[in-house]
């Protein structure tokens, strides 16, 4: 694989019936280019949780998947509301969802520490107004 | 334990038939949708209230073959049409999900 492979997918607003649908597809590309399954999984997990954070925060954005020799990445970006505390956003159990989308089973929380459990490395750039762009990658020949 | 004898046994409304036969060793529960993308083991059963289209989902993605809705929530019918095409059986109970888990250890599926 000379060239990495740039697979790109709008997300939607509030679109819960579409929600998962970049995290299938996402998942899909990546195991018919042979790539190992704990791989395969640990993505799929990194690329639903951002695009879940794009459905009920971001106001819709665009995921990008690009596969590489030994790494994946992962990019999500929206022009949404950005995230205040990024500190408080990292820790578990904090959620900042309304009820409606908690009592559907989002909003625990941990959508951001499970992407950072998922992947090697992760990149957050926010601010208040200004939207959020995360990058991360996990590495084919590293652990978590 | 296949997943057919698992809804004879528990006397299950099948929604949707994904591969009957499959082997099932492991079990999950719970409602919170990223509690089961960081818990649930590959090939589990999973026992939710939860009966939306971001159910199948998550499935898809953890490689879940099997989800019991339990305390009589019905799929709703995105929810089975997602399920039917990625091949993941579907199923209901008037249990609640603490009686279902019950049940399911007692079969033997105890992880």
């Amino acid at each position: 694989m000379s060239e990495p492979l740039v697979l790109e997918l709008e997300v939607k607003p509030l679109d819960f019936l579409a929600a998962g649908e970049t995290a299938t597809q996402f998942k899909e590309t990546l195991k018919s280019l042979g790539l190992p399954p704990e791989i395969c999984r640990r993505a799929a997990i990194v690329v639903y949780e951002a695009e879940m954070n794009i459905v009920i925060h971001g106001g819709g954005g665009v995921m990008r998947l690009q596969v590489e020799e030994d790494k994946v990445t992962i990019m999500a970006e929206d022009e949404g509301p950005g995230i205040e505390d990024l500190e408080l956003a990292m820790q578990e159990g904090y959620s900042s969802a309304p009820d409606f989308i908690r009592e559907m089973g989002f909003g625990a929380g941990m959508g951001l520490p499970n992407i950072k459990r998922n992947a090697n490395e992760l990149y957050i750039d926010t601010a208040p107004g200004k939207g959020t762009k995360l990058r991360a990658v996990i590495y084919l020949n590293k652990g978590r | 334990m296949k997943v057919k004898e698992i809804c004879e046994k528990l006397g299950l409304d099948v929604h949707v038939q994904g591969d009957l036969d499959k082997e099932v060793h492991q079990g999950v529960v719970g409602d919170l949708l990223s509690f089961i993308m960081r818990t649930a083991p590959e090939g589990a059963v999973w026992v939710t209230i939860q009966n939306h289209v971001n159910v199948a989902a998550v499935a898809v993605l953890k490689d879940i073959p099997f989800i019991v809705l339990a305390s009589e929530r019905e799929p709703l019918q995105e929810l089975i049409d997602s399920c039917r095409k990625e091949n993941i059986t579907l199923t209901s109970s008037k249990q609640d999900a603490f009686n279902l888990c019950g049940r399911l250890y007692e079969l033997g599926i105890k992880d």
